[in-house]
């Protein structure tokens, strides 16, 4: 039982990160039917600027709000670079945009940079724990746990209480209606690349905590676990990338936990057979978005 | 049927010969005038190639995204090297392979065989899911599916340490790691094939299906494809031609290990197919030479050393190269350089202006075909909590035009849905000739006898006028049998489009696009034809000469028709019987001099003043 | 008021609008009657900016807005009800009206929305439920609320009374009389073409993408001809 609750918090310290990444593809998605294969380039420019400052003498406390700024900053020059021309192009060209991004960021770094990892001192604070009762609970987890859902809070206070919320959601259910109520499209999807920038970034510093390293290919891992949660919920669905991401955290923890010794490094091809058979019987994700197909 | 065989099997298969001829050549020359770099390049270049006309096969025809088809490579690669290395080498590299497999010992050609068939039976699978996950162009589920299999394998190959070795050393031909492949032959027999194939299979029927499929996955399944099948087809035919592609690539390199089929080449390949155009043979191969050589440029331009512009010129310039050309040709020309031409589309130019006119053909005979009715009765459909049909019906029998009117809003297209099985509706039947057609899927419908046509157009829109029809009358041949069948030529003629015939669909005007929606449904050889707005958007001298289109087309192929309209010139000149439909229901049955007359119906229309 | 000339709208190559010209006056009540597929919908698409005309000029107040986005077109005064009235069903009805007020400053737009509340007393109990729960007619009513919170110059109708049982296309042709009552400036494309042409001051008949008929609307109600003119039967003009 002991056990099991301290798995259920492990899972929730992993899946609040991938919530916040999955979160953010949804947002995209839901303006403009793009599946951001792109968004784990927000965490490899991250990973880069937390080393070049580490490098220069610079903490933490430092380090993690100029992460979230220029994640934020990355995901506005990507959309203005490549995704505003393909807007409302097929969904073939839309992916294959998203990849080469993906592609190219990486390239770049390699060119660049490195093709070799490089690491960085990770906060000491994230290897204690907290025994209370017979649960030694990571003080790590409790932290993700408790940023992300501050972090969801304030999004969620976003997206309902204020006129730029109200915007986004409205573009994400009818652009349409939402151009022809005077929301400007330019402005809409530049505002959910700022907000999907904010939650990478937020992702990036606990990310960047406990992996300690920066590579050109640092940002594959968690872009696919954000695309697969946002997968899982249904893609179109805020709340559903949110569950999604902690649905994906949870099985994760207890796959690791469960799984015969030697097998454990499988557990990400294992989460994702999972995904793809769920998809193979409800392609359309956990939670149905209904789209009539108009004749 | 000449032109048809020169068409579909000849000038394509003299085309990949000459494809293959200028390929070969080139490569030799190139190969000759340098060392044994080049050599090794034109060989990499070359094994590339039958990879990319591997994929090409499946998204090409198909329009489905894959990310996977490297994860079938590595499959392939890795039974290809377990059964192909030697023992001796094996006992050393994986002496605990499970099922004996460190002791077998298979020729190159039989491990070839082995790990084609191996990865084929994989792919059989993952077909199956992809067809359970509706597969289409563009499909978010296809490109999961996909990309599971791609990590899935690799995983797989890192941490099976006893059957690959895992993924630091990986497994080896000779202790050197030297190329193993003598001679280039096995290549050129392979490529050849891989050519041939990809060119012919865009000209068979699966092939055309697929692209017809790939075009309009909703208008494909009306006219009677199952796109699932063909899908599987093409993605059968395209493992067959990557594994091939992927044994041959491990063989010339004398080793495997988890990253030579990953990412990195799936990059590769994509954008060789995409640059050069992922819907032509000619086009994935002129990808593989632009990307072939750019990448080896930019990787001498990285070495050189020019004042001031060594932060341009540097290592890692190719995968720049490489993310810049896909990004470059999505955002710029997303076809690609090519489109869909192929090299033989030139000899058929000739072909096309000795091409004589169609003599029309006899019409059905009347007496010949025995009336059918169709049925359709107490149709309830709620879309939500709005009541889009309550309790409607209507009647037709074989030779005779019914007409579907009413206001906007009252379920005329909706009744047309039902029949054709892409709404469900709550209760109600629709039968033909006594069949039952309820909860019956639209592809099946289709065959049964019941074609139609969209408001808002769906044509097959790459494809030329010739194609959409033809195509449509492949599917008629397996399917109508019984029924008479026109040739493409006399449908086109028959519709005023013979002079429009090699154009694409997309490129038509908009009454030449309503008349091809109409001769494609009539070369589906169906016992009815169900037209949706023949009319809509045409002026009124256009939409007199439908009325005589329409019913001629009729005759031609001896169909009855239910037509929905809104021209009341239009539906008073063609209809025998006009059904009304106001708010779902059927408010007035009658002759077209009765329905005008009726004030039910001008109510329906104009609504009352008070 | 709004002022359209010669405006030509092509998909692709097809021509849903061809040469049309029609006026708006301040204080009017216009409406475009016609069958399905005349290129009503087009045309009111094209005012509103959500398509690019090929050829012709739209002036609103003499300033050319040709051509302009839809976000533009509101702020200077164009507001569109879309047809199958579009409503944000995961929204609140509250919510709904706020969107349609956006581009007001925010003191401005609370005032809006009391006025919005007092115009349509059914949203008033409604205002925190999704409005994804309401009622055909209830949901049109937000449709034209939302569309007014922007306190257009000119309001866009599209089928206004599509889709709802009769006693609700009495509310929303009670509707568009209190508009006219209260000075706003209407174009309304309506298939109701009878109980339209009661409400209206001045018609137009589209068919085929043009302009067949026009004239006051009282004139066009008591035409013999006009069942024939709107469907095409006889192809002449009242």
């Amino acid at each position: 039982m002991i056990e099991l609750i301290q798995q259920i918090i492990d899972g929730l310290g992993r899946g609040g990160i991938y919530a916040l990444l999955a979160l953010g593809i949804a947002v995209i998605f839901g303006v403009m039917h793009l599946i951001n294969f792109a968004h784990g380039e927000l965490i490899t420019v991250s990973a880069y600027t937390s080393y070049w400052l580490f490098a220069s003498g610079l903490n933490w406390w430092f380090i993690a709000p100029t992460v979230i700024v220029v994640a934020v900053l990355t995901a506005v020059i990507i959309e203005f670079v490549a995704f505003r021309w393909v807007r409302g192009a097929p969904d073939f060209t839309m992916l294959m945009t998203s990849f080469g991004v993906h592609f190219l960021v990486q390239a770049l770094f390699v060119m660049y940079v490195s093709a070799n990892f490089r690491q960085f001192p990770r906060p000491g604070w994230i290897f204690d724990t907290w025994r209370i009762g017979g649960l030694s609970l990571e003080v790590f987890d409790l932290a993700v746990i408790v940023a992300t859902l501050v972090t969801l809070l304030g999004t969620y206070w976003l997206l309902q209480r204020t006129m730029f919320g109200v915007s986004l959601r409205a573009a994400a259910e009818d652009f349409d209606t939402a151009r022809l109520m005077g929301i400007r499209s330019n402005r809409v999807i530049r505002g959910a690349f700022v907000l999907s920038g904010v939650l990478a970034g937020v992702a990036a510093v606990f990310w960047l905590m406990r992996s300690g390293q920066a590579g050109p290919t640092a940002g594959l891992n968690p872009m696919l676990k954000g695309v697969l949660a946002a997968l899982i919920g249904g893609l179109g669905s805020l709340s559903g990338a949110v569950l999604g991401g902690i649905t994906l955290g949870l099985v994760e923890v207890l796959l690791i936990s469960r799984l015969p010794g030697g097998t454990a490094g499988l557990t990400d091809g294992i989460v994702f057979l999972l995904i793809a058979l769920l998809f193979v019987f409800r392609p359309q994700g956990l939670i149905t978005v209904r789209r009539v197909e108009r004749v | 049927m000449q032109a048809d065989r020169v068409r579909h099997a000849v000038a394509p298969a003299l085309g990949s010969g000459l494809l293959f001829l200028f390929l070969v050549a080139g490569s030799l020359l190139y190969a000759a005038t340098g060392d044994a770099a080049a050599n090794s390049l034109v060989t990499q270049m070359l094994i590339n190639a039958v990879v990319v006309l591997g994929i090409q096969i499946y998204i090409g025809n198909t329009g489905v995204l894959s990310f996977g088809h490297i994860g079938f490579g590595a499959i392939a690669g890795y039974a290809f090297a377990i059964c192909a290395i030697s023992p001796e080498r094996k006992l050393r590299q994986i002496p605990n392979a499970p099922f004996g497999l460190a002791e077998v010992d298979f020729t190159p050609l039989q491990s070839g065989l082995i790990a084609v068939t191996l990865t084929v039976i994989v792919a059989f699978l993952i077909g199956l899911a992809l067809s359970r996950s509706g597969a289409r162009s563009g499909a978010v589920a296809a490109v999961v599916i996909t990309l599971a299999l791609l990590f899935v394998v690799h995983e797989v190959a890192r941490n099976w340490i006893d059957l690959t070795r895992g993924g630091k050393t990986g497994l080896s031909f000779s202790p050197l790691g030297n190329a193993t492949l003598q001679g280039k032959l096995p290549i050129y027999l392979i490529l050849l094939g891989a050519i041939g194939l990809a060119r012919l299979f865009k000209e068979t029927r699966a092939g055309r299906l697929a692209q017809a499929a790939r075009e309009d996955d909703l208008a494909a399944r009306v006219m009677g494809i199952d796109p699932a099948v063909q899908q599987m087809i093409a993605l059968l035919l395209s493992v067959v031609v990557v594994s091939a592609g992927s044994a041959l690539r491990v063989f010339e390199l004398g080793s495997i290990n988890p990253r030579l089929f990953f990412f990195d080449y799936t990059l590769l390949t994509l954008t060789m197919l995409i640059v050069g155009g992922r819907n032509s043979v000619v086009g994935a191969l002129t990808g593989v030479l632009i990307i072939t050589v750019g990448s080896e440029l930019t990787r001498n331009l990285s070495e050189v050393d020019i004042q001031g512009m060594n932060w341009l010129l540097r290592d890692g310039l190719t995968d720049i190269f490489l993310g810049g050309a896909m990004l470059g040709f999505m955002i710029l020309r997303p076809a690609g350089l090519l489109g869909d031409w192929e090299l033989d589309h030139w000899s058929l130019r000739r072909l096309r202006r000795t091409e004589p006119p169609p003599v029309p053909p006899p019409s059905a005979d009347g007496d010949k075909t025995p009336t059918t009715v169709l049925k359709v009765t107490n149709v309830t459909v709620h879309f939500g909590g709005y009541q889009a049909l309550a309790d409607a019906g209507l009647e037709a029998a074989s030779g005779e035009i019914v007409g579907l009117i009413g206001p906007n809003g009252a379920g005329k297209t909706t009744l047309l849905n039902v029949i054709t099985g892409l709404v469900e509706s709550d209760n109600g039947q629709t039968a033909l000739g006594g069949v039952i057609l309820t909860g019956v899927s639209p592809h099946v419908i289709a065959r049964s006898g019941l074609a139609r046509t969209f408001q808002n157009f769906r044509l097959f829109s790459a494809l030329s006028v010739r194609e959409n029809i033809g195509v449509v009358r492949l599917v008629a041949k397996h399917f109508r049998r019984d029924r008479p069948l026109p040739p493409v030529g006399a449908l086109m003629a028959q519709a005023g489009l013979w002079e429009q015939r090699d154009r694409r669909a997309s490129e038509l005007d908009y009454g030449n696009a309503r008349r091809l929606e109409l001769a494609r449904a009539a070369a589906a050889g169906p016992e009815f034809l169900l037209l949706d707005e023949p009319t809509s958007g045409m002026s009124d001298s256009e939409s007199r000469a439908m009325i005589d289109q329409v019913r001629s087309m009729a005759k031609l192929i001896g169909a009855g028709v239910v037509v929905i309209d809104h021209d009341l010139n239009f539906i008073t000149g063609i209809c025998d019987r006009v059904y009304v439909l106001d708010q779902g229901r059927v408010i007035a049955v009658g002759t077209p001099a009765e329905i005008a007359a009726n004030p039910a119906v001008q109510t329906a229309y104009l609504g009352t003043a008070e | 008021m709004l002022d359209i000339e010669s405006l030509v709208t092509r998909y692709g190559t097809i021509t849903a609008v061809r040469d049309v010209g029609l006026t708006v006056r301040a204080g009017e009540v216009v409406c475009l009657i016609g069958p399905n597929g005349a290129g009503k919908t087009t045309l009111l698409a094209t005012v509103a900016g959500l398509l690019r005309p090929s050829a012709g000029r739209v002036t609103l107040d003499d300033a050319d807005v040709t051509g302009w986005a839809p976000d533009r077109m509101l702020r200077a005064g164009l507001a569109l009800v879309p047809e199958h009235r579009r409503i944000f069903s995961d929204f609140t009805v509250r919510e709904n009206l706020l969107v349609g007020g956006i581009t007001q400053p925010a003191s401005r737009r609370h005032e809006l929305l009391d006025e919005m509340v007092s115009l349509f007393p059914i949203l008033k109990e409604r205002l925190s439920a999704p409005a994804g729960y309401l009622s055909g007619g209830e949901a049109q009513q937000l449709a034209i609320g939302r569309a007014l919170m922007s306190d257009p110059a000119v309001l866009l109708m599209d089928e206004p009374s599509l889709g709802l049982a009769p006693v609700l296309v009495d509310q929303v042709f009670d509707l568009i009389g209190r508009l006219r009552e209260g000075g706003r400036t209407l174009f309304v494309v309506e298939q109701n073409a009878k109980r339209m042409l009661a409400v209206a001051d001045r018609a137009y008949v589209m068919r085929s993408g043009e302009i067949v008929a026009d004239g006051p609307a009282a004139q066009l109600a008591a035409s013999e001809d006009l069942f024939e003119t709107y469907l095409g039967q006889s192809g002449g003009t009242a």
